[in-house]
């Protein structure tokens, strides 16, 4: 493949720009992770959102014998299900990682699906913080970046609050610096 | 200076002299009002002192209250109509006193309302903002910036056409409400108003004694002829679904022998119609034109709409064909530009450039968006892209083990980069070619699934302002897509800092050329020649503006 076609152009091409084994891994990229507890919140979540149809479940069973084993079979379904999704979230937030780099912030995400993007601090319209009572309870918020284009999904979920307002008082300050029309 | 002779207006107070004769055609000044500042709240925002503030044209609340009252004739309508007894509409008897009553009580409510909403609407500028206040319990103060302006549109309703009345939108990036809207205007008042606010915009000083400020000149580029239009709607994919649509519920008659299955065509035929008829009376007489302002794009049939686009305002183009085109080799072309999608009326036609033309008026379209394109010879470079596939021209196409996720088109899906932009192309039956220059990069992204990754593929997506365009290469291999991310990222900043004025005129190097008295070269953007899009400099007018 001509993968080095666009050196043509006028512009100087990146440092990091050697081939990786995997375009989520750039070379010389060190990766934050977020909170563990992180996962404790969604694990809460999970637990609330199938806890109450198992619940229901084996109560049904026990209260009608004669279509206990359908039942049975449906609440090890459930069962299942919430065990494999509580590896998945596991991993997830095992994969969540940014890094700020000095024109821009790049955030990486997902296990099966993953994403990447790169959002340069001069595009960065608002900033935000966000934390529910769950999240708050647990000492974890999300921030999430804002350019002029919807597309950008760049949000990080997870984040100590401390870690939170401080990243979010660096963007806002690089982004001032840097800041460029539309 | 005087309100225009139809207005009923009882204001006939000697009119203070305005401050500036700029201001002199635009809207109805209010009387004493000059100087006035607003409902004493000082925040910090409020307007300077000393704005003219006017009206709207007084027959506003008429023009408005018209589209209220058709609406709730149809709600009322279609309710005694529903409600009515079998056989018919209740005509006789006393329902249909109640029914004109309600109908006039509206009219009156409605007519009131939209005459308060008059009064207390007004507008001023200066030379950095528009400020609009209005509102009747929930008041709003609002003020555009100006060299954030990115498009000023005339629009002018069927009804208000009837009064030579227009309406001045001003778009910001904001989506959804932002932006101003003033209407209505004389339409005189509006082509000056929006001269008056293209020129600050631009960062011109204007004339001290400036009188009547000129439009500035423009020359046509593009044009779509009423028959050219039809033939293209009549081979777009709505009219197709429509034709087979009808030719299945024939057939469904014929088999079934019953008459019942026409039922069902109403649906379709009215919503497929609609929108065919909304396509064609809004790109009807379609005209494009460059000036120093920016593209200029007058259409409508019934209701007209002429655009201004300022330089650098749009965010990303696209040059589209569908499978029926292809043999005449029409092209479909439409930007982003913030401000422009998801307005608050829902439609789109903002952001058409062309709605059918050739491939040299779409070459031409692409031309007055990205004059230069960054390559010594364009030409053959763009034929790549609009019907190319493989790696000529330095396309750089997904591997050859993308062939098992898009079997169809992964010779042709690629990109390409040049010095101004990036050029992506993609589609085997519906070809589409997306240009977006470097410096209206938003993000750049990667995303890959499970079966991309086992074949070692990945799809780049680019972030562009809300609109038709959203430019994506999918499947690139996973080292062409890992360099091309970083790489865009780098040119991007790159171009960011390169990135010419939002006040399009205050660069240093056009204030020479680029005089508003300056008129166009006859053969500066020939219509009817081939397109050049290597034209000599001197010709191209907004080359440096970009």
């Amino acid at each position: 493949m001509n993968t080095m076609t666009e050196e043509s152009a006028s512009y100087p091409p990146l440092s990091a720009s050697a081939p990786t084994t995997s375009p989520f891994e750039p070379e010389g990229i060190v990766w934050q992770g977020v909170s563990a507890r992180l996962a404790t919140a969604r694990f809460i979540m999970l637990g609330i959102f199938f806890g109450i149809p198992l619940v229901t479940l084996v109560v049904l069973a026990v209260a009608l014998p004669p279509a206990a084993p359908w039942l049975w079979i449906a609440a090890a379904v459930v069962v299942v299900v919430t065990a494999w999704i509580a590896v998945i979230i596991k991993r997830q937030v095992h994969a969540i990682g940014f890094a700020e780099r000095d024109e821009d912030l790049l955030i990486r995400k997902g296990v099966m699906f993953r994403s990447l993007v790169v959002v340069p601090y001069g595009r960065m319209q608002f900033v935000d913080v966000t934390a529910g009572p769950l999240a708050r309870k647990l000492g974890i918020s999300s921030l999430q970046l804002h350019t002029a284009s919807p597309g950008t999904d760049a949000t990080i979920d997870g984040l100590v609050p401390s870690e939170a307002a401080r990243l979010r008082d660096r963007l806002a300050s690089r982004g001032e610096a840097r800041l460029a029309g539309l | 200076m005087l309100p225009p002779s139809d207005a009923p207006s009882p204001r006939s107070a000697p009119v203070p002299p305005p401050p500036t004769s700029l201001s002199k055609a635009t809207g109805v000044p209010i009387p004493g009002s000059s100087g006035l500042t607003t409902d004493g709240s000082a925040g910090p925002d409020t307007p300077p002192p000393g704005l003219e503030w006017k009206r709207l044209h007084p027959v506003t609340p008429f023009v408005r209250g018209w589209a209220v009252i058709a609406v709730l004739l149809v709600v009322f309508g279609r309710q005694s109509i529903e409600s009515a007894p079998e056989g018919g509409i209740p005509v006789d008897g006393g329902n249909w006193w109640i029914f004109a009553v309600g109908i006039a009580a509206a009219g009156v409510i409605g007519g009131v309302y939209a005459w308060l909403s008059w009064r207390v609407t007004r507008y001023a500028y200066d030379s950095d903002a528009v400020y609009v206040h209005s509102g009747i319990l929930f008041r709003q103060q609002r003020k555009v910036r100006l060299d954030r302006l990115q498009a000023i549109d005339i629009v002018k309703p069927l009804l208000a056409r009837f009064f030579g009345l227009a309406e001045l939108k001003l778009s910001v990036a904001g989506g959804g409400d932002s932006g101003a809207k003033l209407g209505f205007l004389r339409d005189a008042d509006a082509n000056q108003l929006r001269n008056v606010l293209l020129a600050r915009a631009a960062g011109l000083e204007e004339a001290p004694d400036g009188e009547i400020l000129p439009e500035a000149p423009e020359s046509e580029v593009l044009q779509v002829p009423p028959g050219r239009l039809i033939a293209s709607l009549l081979l777009s994919g709505a009219a197709i679904f429509l034709i087979i649509f009808v030719a299945a519920t024939i057939v469904a008659m014929i088999v079934s022998r019953s008459i019942s299955p026409i039922a069902t065509i109403f649906p379709a035929l009215i919503g497929v119609g609609a929108y065919v008829f909304s396509r064609f009376t809004s790109e009807f007489n379609f005209t494009g034109a460059i000036s120093p302002d920016g593209i200029r794009l007058r259409h409508g049939l019934l209701e007209t709409r002429s655009q201004t686009i300022p330089p650098g305002r749009v965010q990303a183009i696209r040059l589209t064909q569908g499978l029926l085109w292809r043999k005449a080799d029409w092209w479909r072309v439409e930007v982003n530009v913030a401000g422009y999608a998801d307005s608050s009326d829902g439609n789109q036609t903002g952001t058409v450039l062309l709605p059918v033309g050739s491939r040299d008026d779409a070459l031409r379209a692409l031309w007055l968006v990205l004059p230069d394109l960054g390559v010594d010879d364009p030409r053959p470079l763009l034929e790549a892209a609009l019907s190319g596939s493989g790696p000529r021209e330095e396309f750089t196409t997904s591997p050859r083990s993308a062939r098992w996720v898009d079997p169809l088109a992964w010779q042709r899906n690629g990109y390409r980069v040049t010095s101004r932009g990036l050029l992506i192309r993609r589609g085997r039956l519906t070809r589409r070619l997306e240009v977006v220059p470097h410096e209206r990069t938003q993000s750049l992204g990667l995303a890959q699934g499970p079966i991309q990754r086992r074949l070692g593929i990945a799809t780049f997506v680019l972030h562009s302002t809300p609109g038709p365009v959203s430019p994506r290469v999918p499947h690139l291999s996973d080292a062409d897509a890992a360099h091309l991310l970083h790489a865009q990222a780098a040119r991007a900043r790159a171009a960011r800092t390169l990135a010419g004025p939002e006040r399009w005129m205050q660069a240093p190097a056009q204030a020479a050329g680029l005089a508003l008295d300056r008129a166009p070269d006859d053969e500066a953007t020939p219509a009817s020649a081939p397109v050049r899009l290597d034209m000599p400099d001197e010709n191209r007018p907004t080359k440096d503006l970009l």
